[in-house]
């Protein structure tokens, strides 16, 4: 393992690891904002059962988010301080907004955990509220820094030095919108099934069956609606990374020499020595047609860019792969819970076993999703001005940082899945 | 108008020191005077009680003021970000494996369904280990600043990453932080609970985490002249640094006037003006220096970001607190300014 690879095994896990906390974190204080309103409107002592038992895991994976976000704000000094001197100015201004955002969160759920009984109802659900708009605020935000790594904008280089920089411009780059919707909803759909997985294993047990179902309904509308929204926003932003990455579109696709009338594979690997597609099935004309709503359109081929400037076309096409088909087929269970729930009026207990079933694909789309955008920007750190290798710190030993930060976060996994799995067993 | 905006950052850098080392540092504290073997099971088992009930609804918020101070680094003054990225890599890192470790235990420790006494225990001593390691290393950082130890000239992987913080001056500034977070902790402790008992036991706490305080503070002046650092020369230069020295010490008396009536307001006030002073007198040393990097200093007026950033930053700031403080305030007034119900 060489320093580089030390360095972003290191990022790369440790954001692999807050990524599922803050899904978790910015998410679920909805979940308990929609089971708390219908306790305040009802009065039925089973929303608020359901709210209290919410709550307790969002105060148990929030504050795992907390600490293991603060890790990243200081780790993208530790190891990419090239990357931070240049970077910090320009985008600082959404995490700037970030912290702002996590503070307001941090307070709301001071309040609404502790807060039972000390305000009035409605305030106090308001508290629950705002942790979850925070939240969502602040997810948006780091994505906004990140879009702003895949299209940079915002400043002028004179003689290797950033002049006038314009945080604004900066911030709201061209990859912000659809990237952010892109990691909002996928949080959604992801805490959604999660939730949904869980309930649904207690209903077919017959534990709580009530408040297992009013959870499972709340958690199921929110994974399906997201569900069958996710595929435009994906397609809308393939469109765009098409215009604004074509490298990384091509790494999507393994699509090695720039063609009209492209073809779009289904599976298969990728062989970067022979610049061809191995064991796919492909579809004639359809990636030109999904990338710019034209069968004959040129797609641009990783053939446009030097050998060393293209990303490992077998991660990101694979981790893709997966993301596409995790959406497509959680789409499709959306959709039937739709119909069986306004066209059934019943929801058939295999649902509930396909359910089960379901409740880690979206976190894993998440993490496959996460790494085609990262790996498929490779080598760049922000795109077409610094590669990754000249951001990295010259502090020798990385291996050492990245095996400490394994172990630690190894460790606090599986205590928060063994606490977790013993609070549901007790609550649930 | 370039300046304007560097010292109104640098306001807002001053203040959340002063709030994370007040606030957060208290918590820190709380994590540490549970680990003292004082006391039998049952006041230990009401201080868990105490630390859980008084730091459960603020201790998130009281951690986000570093990440605002790293945010307002970075963004605002990107140069010595980096330099203290890169040199104090290893501390920092300690730094942080200590925060993932203490706030997760704490909250596990909270939310446990199934509180056996052991697992119980090792909740504590992680949580309790973790605060002391967090805060020591939190010292040995802010020591390493302005050491002259720094440097972006060596060429071996000790003078780097090793030497601008290891020595007697950062371990002596680590301990003397961790005393300030305990005696902290303990004046904040008293005013927590109405049991007499319970308000004895801190008091007393408080007594003997002072005389830490009292001797580590010696230690650190003494370690620096030891080290040749000149950080004695610059405090007995600098007026202000002696004013907020003095101010720290004089109101002791009036702490424990006041600790003796148990009037927990005013003491907690006054012990959280004693620790501003220290900061105080340490920013007035070092005033307007960011670090020291190969012998130079750094000051944030040479190193600051562009002007427009500035801009951004300062108004982020501003409508940041235009959201928190109010939010903060309320969050204080349910918790902490009402009766207690045990």
């Amino acid at each position: 393992m060489t320093e580089l690879e030390a360095a972003r095994y290191s990022m790369a896990f440790s954001l692999g690891f807050h990524i599922i906390f803050a899904a978790i974190g910015m998410t679920m204080p909805f979940f308990m904002s929609i089971a708390h309103y219908k306790f305040l409107k009802t009065k039925n002592s089973q929303y608020l059962d359901l709210t209290k038992m919410w709550m307790k895991g969002v105060a148990v994976l929030f504050a795992v988010g907390a600490v293991s976000g603060t890790v990243l704000s200081f780790e993208l000094g530790l190891l990419w301080p090239g990357f931070m001197k240049y970077a910090g100015p320009i985008i600082g201004m959404p995490f700037s907004w970030e912290g702002t955002a996590f503070f307001l969160e941090a307070v709301a759920i001071g309040l609404f955990l502790y807060g039972w009984d000390r305000m009035h109802p409605w305030v106090h659900w308001g508290a629950g509220l705002v942790v979850g708009l925070s939240g969502f605020a602040s997810g948006i935000f780091v994505v906004a820094a990140n879009s702003w790594m895949n299209t940079p904008q915002g400043f002028e280089i004179v003689d290797g030095v950033i002049k006038s920089v314009d945080p604004i411009k900066a911030m709201f780059n061209p990859a912000w919108l659809h990237q952010s919707m892109h990691m909002q909803v996928a949080a959604l759909q992801a805490v959604g099934f999660g939730v949904a997985g869980i309930h649904a294993y207690f209903l077919l047990k017959r534990r709580k069956v009530e408040i297992n179902k009013k959870a499972f309904m709340i958690a199921m509308f929110i994974a399906a609606g997201s569900s069958l929204l996710q595929p435009l926003i994906g397609h809308f932003a393939a469109q765009r990374v098409a215009v604004l990455q074509p490298a990384k579109l091509a790494a999507f696709e393994g699509h090695y020499k720039t063609s009209t009338r492209a073809p779009l594979y289904i599976a298969g690997i990728p062989n970067d020595e022979k610049e061809i597609m191995e064991y796919g099935i492909p579809i004639p004309g359809a990636l030109s047609f999904l990338a710019f709503n034209d069968i004959d359109a040129e797609v641009i081929g990783l053939d446009q860019f030097p050998k060393d400037e293209r990303p490992p076309t077998a991660v990101v096409h694979i981790s893709f792969q997966i993301m596409v088909m995790i959406g497509s087929f959680l789409a499709l269970i959306g959709t039937m819970f739709f119909y069986f729930f306004f066209i059934k009026k019943t929801v058939p207990t295999v649902f509930y076993k396909i359910a089960v079933l379901c409740s880690p694909l979206g976190f894993i789309a998440i993490e496959a999703g996460w790494i085609t955008t990262e790996v498929g920007r490779q080598p760049w750190i922000i795109y077409e001005f610094m590669k990754v290798s000249e951001a990295l710190t010259p502090v020798a030993g990385m291996q050492y940082h990245f095996f400490l930060f394994l172990f630690l976060y190894l460790g606090l996994g599986l205590l928060t899945f063994k606490l977790l799995k013993r609070m549901v067993n007790h609550y649930v | 108008m370039y300046e304007i905006s560097v010292l109104i950052l640098l306001f807002f850098i001053a203040a959340s020191i002063v709030l994370y080392v007040v606030l957060g540092g208290a918590d820190y504290g709380a994590g540490i005077i549970e680990l003292l073997p004082i006391g039998n099971s049952e006041i230990r088992k009401k201080q868990r009680e105490i630390v859980n009930r008084a730091m459960g609804p603020v201790w998130e918020a009281n951690h986000m003021w570093l990440v605002i101070i790293v945010v307002i680094f970075f963004m605002g003054f990107p140069v010595v970000f980096q330099n203290i990225m890169v040199s104090l890599h290893i501390p920092i890192v300690a730094v942080l494996i200590g925060i993932v470790a203490r706030g997760s235990v704490f909250t596990f420790r909270h939310y446990e369904v199934e509180l056996t006494p052991a697992r119980e225990k090792n909740y504590t001593i992680t949580f309790g280990l973790s605060s002391l390691w967090t805060s020591f290393w939190l010292g040995v950082s802010a020591a390493s600043l302005f050491r002259g130890l720094i440097s972006n000239q060596s060429l071996d992987f000790y003078s780097l990453y090793v030497a601008p913080w290891w020595g007697l001056f950062p371990i002596s500034l680590g301990l003397f932080i961790t005393s300030i977070f305990s005696f902290l902790a303990s004046i904040f402790l008293v005013g927590e609970t109405d049991e007499v008992e319970m308000k004895k036991y801190f008091v007393n706490r408080a007594w003997k985490t002072n005389l830490f305080v009292i001797g580590t503070g010696a230690l650190v002046f003494l370690a620096a002249s030891f080290e040749g650092y000149e950080l004695v020369n610059r405090f007995f230069k600098n007026p202000m640094a002696i004013i907020a020295f003095l101010f720290a010490n004089l109101s002791f008396f009036l702490l424990w006037f006041k600790l003796k009536k148990r009037k927990a307001f005013y003491t907690r006030l006054i012990a959280a003006a004693q620790v501003s002073f220290i900061l105080v007198g340490w920013f007035a040393i070092h005033w307007p220096n960011a670090l020291k990097i190969d012998g130079i200093y750094v000051s944030f007026f040479n190193s600051a970001a562009p002007q427009p950033v500035l801009n951004q930053l300062i108004i982020a700031l501003l409508v940041g607190s235009c959201f928190i403080f109010p939010s903060l305030y309320f969050l204080i007034k349910t918790f902490k300014m009402k009766v207690k119900e045990s």
